[in-house]
């Protein structure tokens, strides 16, 4: 698993938190804890095997699953899933085609990933194939690399964390959900 | 108007060089910079990658109609609007066209030097559009009014007092300088905006032939809002972002990040490919590409590789101009060494007529540059048809066509200021103050003197100890080894002989040229490159030796591309070329191993710009130096230029070199060293002169000088 620990190593260095859930009650209760306020939870595959919005409703977790735009101003948190990860940069790439994603990922304080490690590759280079591959699938699209939080060092070259995106990026590793990196 | 033209630029480096806080600031950036990109590019092949996106970014270049083409079919098949715009007022007609069809009234921008370029933000509030700058950087240097001073840290020039400031304004109460609480009002302030906004615009740093997409690379995520909360998204991009393939956009993207800010990969890259769907009404995804001055600038022999610019901004970073006074004046739109070309190609030689002349030509740009650009050379270029346009100033102009070209003519010039200094030396060899209006050059160094004898007059006295040489080499002096330390010379002599080499030195030789070359004049340049390849070869030596890197660079070099043309020269350039090596580099591979001695001393090595960057020699000296019982202790960036520059820091620009100077006087002093080692003439002038001014002890030597000492000592000791 050389290539899981130097996706972890990465995604630390670029101030991510990276977590290892053993099971989907881990996961749920990992997000439970640090949501701090609404989810925002667009439709994924993940999420849907998972029963997620369920899960975290049950857990008295206050879960949009709609209409984002307006409720971004009070949500505290983001769910999405992810296509695959790039080990070198420790990076989480997400097809954000669908609206829902994209406002999940770039409105709310923090980020939350799900990722499945055997969907990450080597580096940006091993990412063509199934980039060429999404390109085709779908027209228009919008994919996005996420690497760590938003971040600046505009002022004074200060590195600051959180400027229009999320100020927390945590990337939820559990096995078995998924392997195609076609899907989130 | 050139008059006033150079008089406005001397203004805003004498404002510049007053902003101490900036130069702080660059400095401590430029150092920081250099480690963390170091750390950043430890896995990678750094010459090999940027070897490659030379490759791809010329065969755009070459082919640019049809990955054009190619990218407007596809991204126009993915659902996007795309035009080509000719030029800065094509581009601006297009948007706020598309404004006005939209009923615009707010667009917000993510960062995008090429709406810098066309004054874009002006043409939008002229139609009535307020363009809301959302860059963290960009938005503070928008409510300043002012104008980036770097392609990517737009703010780098301004302080947490200055933002609390502005942002006070906005906010209509006292914000505390608190960095993290700026950042949080910034996000307060805009996040609004991008919902309400009718437009957004952005840059963009690749698109992609292949796909027809676009990529945005960014760290605060304010791009990806300008993308996806407005119904339009304008993307204005030049020609020069293209890339044939997605794996040629990796292989940017491997150092794009690394170069510019010295991570792995920023926070958020985005592959936007057409108009992506949105709540309510259709998306609509409108691309500008843009010309103005780009396909000029891939048609112009001598500069295209500029157009292989990423936009890192790292030849700023690094370059010690820049540092001193700052993008403001050593810029345009564009900025540093990469802004001098772009500022001539895409906002016109007038803008650039003063920027060419900052350059000190250090090279530090050329060998960071992660798109292979040889920058320094693109910039002579560029002097070179200013100067063509506006001529060289009558003084430069009458000093290299009527002296330097006459050998005879410049050295009896050289021998009576011998004569006349004389009531102004002290007695050491050094000039330390000049009457009237020179007295500025002597104000923080002195000045070395005229030998009283030049090397070519002390050379005949040498007596030669070898018999049977193993080598012949001719030495090629250069002026200042020739008629201001001769000694130099000797102890080449010295040192050689001890190898069984024996040493001539041409009579016939004169200037390289050099210093002609750089102010422009190439016509003085190529008579004087006949002259020395003639006399050079006219005995048909083993090797040429220099003992100035920009003489070797010279003759290795710009004699081989100045008399590429001329029939009867352009063998023998080569061949010449060929024979020529530095001193240190020839002295290291002939000099046997020396009997160990006691430790003489402490010494710090000066990486002279031409020898280092120009002609890839940096081992060799220090090992030189070892060898000879040295101990080296390095300073920090040893590789920074000392300021020097040739006429630059005696004419042009002396109060930029001044600040240049006394950084490396104090880097030097931190080393701790009793002796500077350096291996070019102008270093040895300029770090002697500011040493002595100053009143420090260190001694400052050429390698030459310290080996050659060293080979007389072990000589009196067997």
């Amino acid at each position: 698993m050389e290539i899981l620990e130097c996706f972890i190593a990465a995604a630390g260095r670029a101030g991510a938190r990276v977590v290892r859930c053993l099971d989907r009650t881990a996961l749920v209760d990992y997000i439970v804890r640090h949501a701090d306020g609404p989810i925002l939870l667009p439709p994924f595959a993940s999420s849907r095997r998972l029963l997620l919005a369920e899960s975290l409703r049950e857990c008295g977790c206050e879960v949009l699953t709609e209409h984002f735009r307006a409720g971004a101003a009070q949500a505290s948190a983001g769910v999405t899933g992810a296509n695959f990860a790039l080990a070198d940069t420790g990076t989480v790439v997400l097809d954000s085609t669908d609206e829902a994603l994209r406002l999940a990922s770039t409105l709310p304080n923090r980020h939350f990933v799900i990722l499945d490690p055997r969907k990450i590759l080597a580096d940006g280079l091993a990412a063509v194939g199934p980039l060429r591959v999404l390109h085709r699938r779908q027209s228009p699209d919008f994919i996005a690399f996420i690497t760590g939080p938003s971040r600046t060092a505009d002022i004074e070259r200060v590195l600051t964390i959180g400027v229009h995106g999320p100020a927390e990026l945590h990337i939820l590793l559990l096995e078995g959900i998924s392997d195609d990196p076609l899907e989130s | 108007m050139s008059r006033q033209r150079s008089r406005d630029y001397r203004a805003r480096i004498d404002a510049a060089l007053n902003a101490t806080r900036q130069q702080d600031a660059l400095h401590r950036f430029g150092d920081a910079y250099l480690e963390a990109r170091q750390l950043a590019l430890a896995d990678l092949d750094f010459e090999a990658l940027r070897e490659s996106i030379a490759e791809l970014k010329d065969e755009v270049g070459r082919h640019r109609q049809q990955y054009i083409e190619q990218f407007m079919e596809l991204a126009q098949k993915a659902g996007a609007h795309v035009v080509r715009a000719a030029d800065a007022s094509a581009a601006n007609d297009y948007i706020v066209q598309l404004a006005r069809r939209r009923g615009a009234k707010l667009a917000v921008k993510s960062k995008s030097m090429a709406s810098e370029e066309v004054g874009l933000n002006q043409a939008l509030r002229a139609a009535g559009v307020e363009a809301l700058e959302t860059d963290l950087g960009e938005w503070i240097v928008q409510l300043a009014g002012q104008r980036p001073s770097h392609m990517v840290m737009p703010a780098i020039h301004m302080f947490r007092d200055e933002v609390a400031a502005l942002f006070g304004q906005v906010t209509g109460q006292a914000e505390p300088a608190d960095i993290e609480h700026l950042v949080a009002v910034a996000r307060q302030q805009l996040r609004d905006k991008f919902l309400q906004a009718d437009m957004g615009i952005s840059g963009a740093n690749l698109a992609v032939a292949e796909t027809g997409a676009l990529a945005l690379v960014t760290n605060e995520g304010n791009a990806r809002l300008v993308a996806t909360l407005p119904p339009v998204h304008v993307v204005l991009v030049g020609i020069d972002k293209l890339v044939p393939t997605l794996e040629d956009a990796m292989r940017v993207l491997q150092l794009l990040p690394r170069s510019a800010t010295a991570q792995a990969l920023t926070s958020y890259v985005s592959w936007i490919r057409g108009p992506v769907p949105q709540e309510g009404e259709a998306k609509e995804l409108h691309i500008v590409l843009l010309d103005n001055g780009r396909s000029a600038l891939a048609e112009s022999p001598d500069c295209k590789d500029a157009l292989r610019c990423l936009r890192c901004g790292a030849c700023a970073n690094v370059c010690p101009v820049y540092q001193t006074i700052g993008g403001h004046v050593f810029g345009h739109t564009y900025v540093g060494a990469i802004g001098v070309v772009l500022t001539a190609f895409l906002e016109g030689l007038e803008p650039a007529a003063e920027l060419v002349k900052a350059c000190i030509g250090c090279r530090a740009c050329a060998a960071i540059c992660p798109a292979k650009i040889d920058l320094e050379e693109i910039i002579l270029q560029l002097r070179r048809r200013i100067g063509d346009q506006e001529g060289l100033g009558l003084g430069k102009s009458l000093v290299f066509r009527r002296v330097l070209r006459n050998r005879r003519l410049f050295h009896a010039l050289l021998r009576s200021a011998a004569h006349l200094q004389k009531p102004i030396t002290d007695g050491r060899g050094s000039i330390r103050h000049l009457p009237l209006h020179f007295s500025s050059l002597t104000e923080w160094r002195t000045l070395p003197a005229v030998a009283e004898k030049p090397l070519r007059d002390l050379m005949p006295d040498v007596e030669d100890q070898v018999r049977e040489p193993r080598l012949r080499v001719a030495l090629f002096a250069g002026c200042a080894t020739d008629f201001v330390h001769p000694r130099i010379g000797l102890s080449l002599v010295t040192i050689l002989n001890r190898c069984n080499i024996a040493v001539t030195m041409p009579q016939g030789q004169s200037c390289c040229g050099i210093p002609a070359l750089y102010s422009g004049d190439r016509q003085t340049a190529i008579e004087l490159a006949r002259q020395n390849v003639r006399e050079l070869l006219a005995d048909n030596p083993d090797a040429v030796i220099t003992t100035c890197p920009t003489c070797t660079a010279a003759l290795r070099q710009h004699f081989v591309e100045l008399l590429q043309d001329d029939a009867d020269y352009a063998e023998s350039a080569r061949r010449l070329a060929a024979l020529t090596y530095d001193a240190a580099v020839f002295t290291a591979e002939q000099l046997p191993d020396l009997p160990e001695a006691n430790s003489r001393g402490t010494v710090t090595y000066h990486d002279s710009c031409h020898l280092k960057r120009g002609c890839g020699v940096w081992q060799e000296p220090r090992q030189l130096l070892v060898k000879a019982g040295w101990e080296l202790q390095e300073m920090d960036r040893a590789d920074r230029c000392c300021g020097f520059g040739g006429s630059y820091s005696f004419a042009s620009h002396p109060e930029i070199s001044r600040e240049i100077t006394k950084d490396k006087v104090n880097s030097i002093l931190r080393s701790g060293a009793d002796v500077v080692a350096v291996d070019c003439t102008g270093c040895l002038i300029m770090l002697r002169g500011a040493l002595e001014k100053r009143g420090l002890t260190q001694r400052v030597a050429h390698t030459l000088e310290l080996i050659s000492e060293a080979l007389d000592d072990a000589g009196e000791d067997t």
